[in-house]
């Protein structure tokens, strides 16, 4: 029973994981018709920079948190700022393209990201985590020990979700955002400037992406690919949620992550919970075949 | 019949070039051969029918490793080894094609790059999968007899480039014969609009699901040959990476022209052997070394460039400049249109 809670709440942070991960492609998606395939290597690519200025070229007097604080801080920025270079560079000029140009662009993105990560930090396994919180501090619940940085995770999924969705129902450009989704044309015929709606959608979802690249540092070893290929579960989650929903988004990333735990316990196989993924995104595309799915693929 | 002569002369100058360089570039060469197998598949695929795949080096992988088991564990010719390879990638193609008879798209694209990644993290390295993958080190195919004659991996290099030319060759013509078929053309018509092409009462079922199988048994036989040609099998080359090069590199040649995929090949075995071997010196004092990771950034920033600039990829590119050109070539001294 102790194991069962343990994977569990190791079930849960991963799913945090991959909520953080999908709701940057849903919104990503949701307002440019861009299916991310790159979000991963995007995650990734500012994971490690967020990594470099930690245990790189931070100071050695410098108070723990201090680096901690600067390499986030230094991540995330860093993350923001090639949304913004991705969408000003390439998604602008095809934006009337066909979806599947803009994804297969996407895969272009992927593959020049991992191999510059991978001649930048070469294609070690580092397990060099960076604690939001200090790894001391432990909640017991009925013996169960929990992380303070799962804690982290699973609040950052669900605080994430609640708050963007709020920014999308009560606010002005959040407004604009959802008017761009459901149609850029008619959106831009209102006065709604869409390219800003573009960029800001980018930045917010390579945020989001290095977020979650930077918070799954404690959890995994991890190298350029493996973190490039988190694309998947995070592909599967946003799938449950239809491409659209975010709390239904988060919600799968949650189950997902169970799925993907619960069968280590008696597996002993790095590449069983790919499968798991797959079988997901088979169920939910073949079986259920989403609405909202048909109404977003536009 | 100009397209057999044109494969004949293919044939004939590409088995000519390998020769004479060393042991390194013919083992190129025939690697090339394999890749363009790899995107010849997605020119069925993509281009023909319109369905996007990311999992086609995994039907590769299939067909070397089916091979390898062929050839290691039952001591089998290596003709039994490629059939029996192409056989298990076709089926494998026909699972995948499956799932494919309700989605189209973007779906597809998540759906294969899932495969994907389950055969590379999971079938082709995990213990349960042993007496298909040879385990860790992979299948070292050392003795290999082809119609009885020895096909040793490093000396009979040239031979195995050979045949793998002369079967690209062969499914090149066939496939181009093909376009212009009755079965190509449902293929085109559900490339165009599968509503309107089971309206006029094509079969989607069954023309997805031949497709699917098609395209897979095209990648499967040039993977069955990696064994061969490397003399073991391992999953580096028909991890996740491969299959999205494969994706990438096909876009970029021209995903609707045959030739296009002998490009691709050459440029993805090539390339990289090229930058390793002389990109490394000293530029103005400071030392640099251009190592394969360059000509995967290479690639995602050319497909990136051209389909923002040129849609129809390299070759079809220069097939439009070639027509453009030719045809104001032959009006040169012809019929002249008089003003006034």
């Amino acid at each position: 029973m102790a194991t069962f809670a343990a994977y569990t709440v190791i079930g849960l942070s991963l799913g945090g994981i991959f909520s953080l991960a999908a709701l940057g492609i849903v919104l990503i998606y949701r307002t440019t018709g861009v299916l991310n395939f790159a979000h991963g290597a995007m995650g990734m690519f500012s994971t490690f920079v967020a990594w470099q200025v930690f245990y790189g070229w931070s100071h050695p007097f410098w108070p723990g948190w201090f680096s901690t604080f600067l390499a986030v801080v230094a991540g995330l920025i860093f993350a923001a700022a090639m949304g913004l270079l991705l969408e000003l560079s390439v998604f602008r000029w095809v934006r009337g393209r066909e979806p599947v140009v803009k994804a297969v662009i996407t895969i272009g993105i992927l593959l020049a990201l991992q191999s510059a990560a991978s001649l930048i930090w070469h294609n070690n396994q580092y397990h060099l985590p960076i604690y939001i919180l200090p790894q001391q501090w432990v909640l017991s619940v009925a013996d169960v020990p929990i992380g303070a940085n799962s804690l982290v995770i699973i609040g950052a999924a669900l605080g994430l979700a609640f708050g963007l969705g709020a920014f999308l129902r009560y606010t002005g450009f959040g407004r604009a955002m959802r008017a761009v989704s459901d149609s850029p044309t008619s959106a831009s015929l209102w006065g709604v400037p869409v390219g800003r709606v573009g960029a800001v959608s980018w930045m917010l979802g390579s945020l989001v992406a290095a977020l979650a690249g930077i918070l799954i540092t404690p959890f995994i070893n991890f190298d350029t690919t493996s973190l490039t290929l988190l694309i998947i579960d995070a592909l599967a989650a946003a799938l449950i949620g239809g491409l659209v929903s975010l709390p239904l988004t988060v919600l799968g990333g949650f189950v997902l992550g169970l799925l993907e735990t619960y069968p280590t316990i008696w597996i002993q196989s790095i590449g069983f919970p790919r499968l798991v993924a797959l079988i997901v995104i088979l169920a939910v595309l073949v079986v259920r075949n989403p609405r909202g799915f048909s109404v977003a693929a536009k | 019949m100009f397209r057999l002569l044109g494969a004949l002369l293919a044939f004939a100058v590409l088995a000519r070039i390998p020769v004479g360089f060393d042991v390194g570039f013919k083992f190129d060469a025939a690697l090339a051969v394999i890749w363009a197998f790899g995107l010849l598949s997605l020119v069925l695929l993509t281009g023909y029918v319109g369905q996007i795949s990311l999992c086609q080096a995994t039907f590769a992988g299939v067909g070397a490793y089916t091979a390898g088991m062929m050839v290691s564990s039952f001591h089998v010719d290596y003709l039994v080894a490629v059939v029996a390879g192409v056989v298990a990638a076709a089926a494998l193609g026909v699972v995948v094609g499956l799932p494919a008879l309700r989605l189209r798209g973007i779906t597809l694209a998540i759906v294969t790059l899932g495969i994907a990644l389950v055969f590379d993290r999971y079938v082709f390295q995990d213990h349960a999968f042993e007496w298909f993958t040879g385990g860790t080190g992979g299948w070292r195919v050392s003795q290999a007899t082809m119609f009885g004659l020895q096909m040793d991996s490093s000396a009979h290099l040239m031979a195995a480039y050979l045949v793998l030319l002369g079967l690209f060759c062969v499914v090149a013509v066939l496939l181009v014969n093909l376009h212009e078929s009755g079965a190509g053309r449902r293929f085109r018509a559900i490339r165009d609009s599968e509503l309107a092409a089971a309206t006029m009462g094509v079969d989607l079922t069954r023309y997805k699901l031949l497709a699917f199988g098609m395209s897979a048994a095209i990648a499967g036989l040039g993977g069955s040959f990696y064994p061969l040609v490397a003399g073991s099998v391992s999953p580096q080359p028909f991890w996740l990476f491969t299959s999205l090069q494969f994706a990438a590199i096909a876009v970029l040649m021209g995903v609707r022209y045959v030739p296009a995929a002998a490009l691709g090949g050459a440029f993805m075995a090539f390339v990289p052997d090229v930058l390793t071997r002389y990109g490394h010196g000293a530029f103005m004092g400071h030392a640099y070394e251009i190592s394969y990771d360059w000509f995967q950034v290479a690639v995602g920033v050319l497909l990136i460039v051209q389909l923002i600039a040129l849609p129809d990829g390299v070759w079809g590119d220069l097939r439009r400049r070639f027509r453009h050109a030719w045809s104001s070539v032959g009006m040169v001294g012809g019929r002249r249109v008089k003003v006034a």
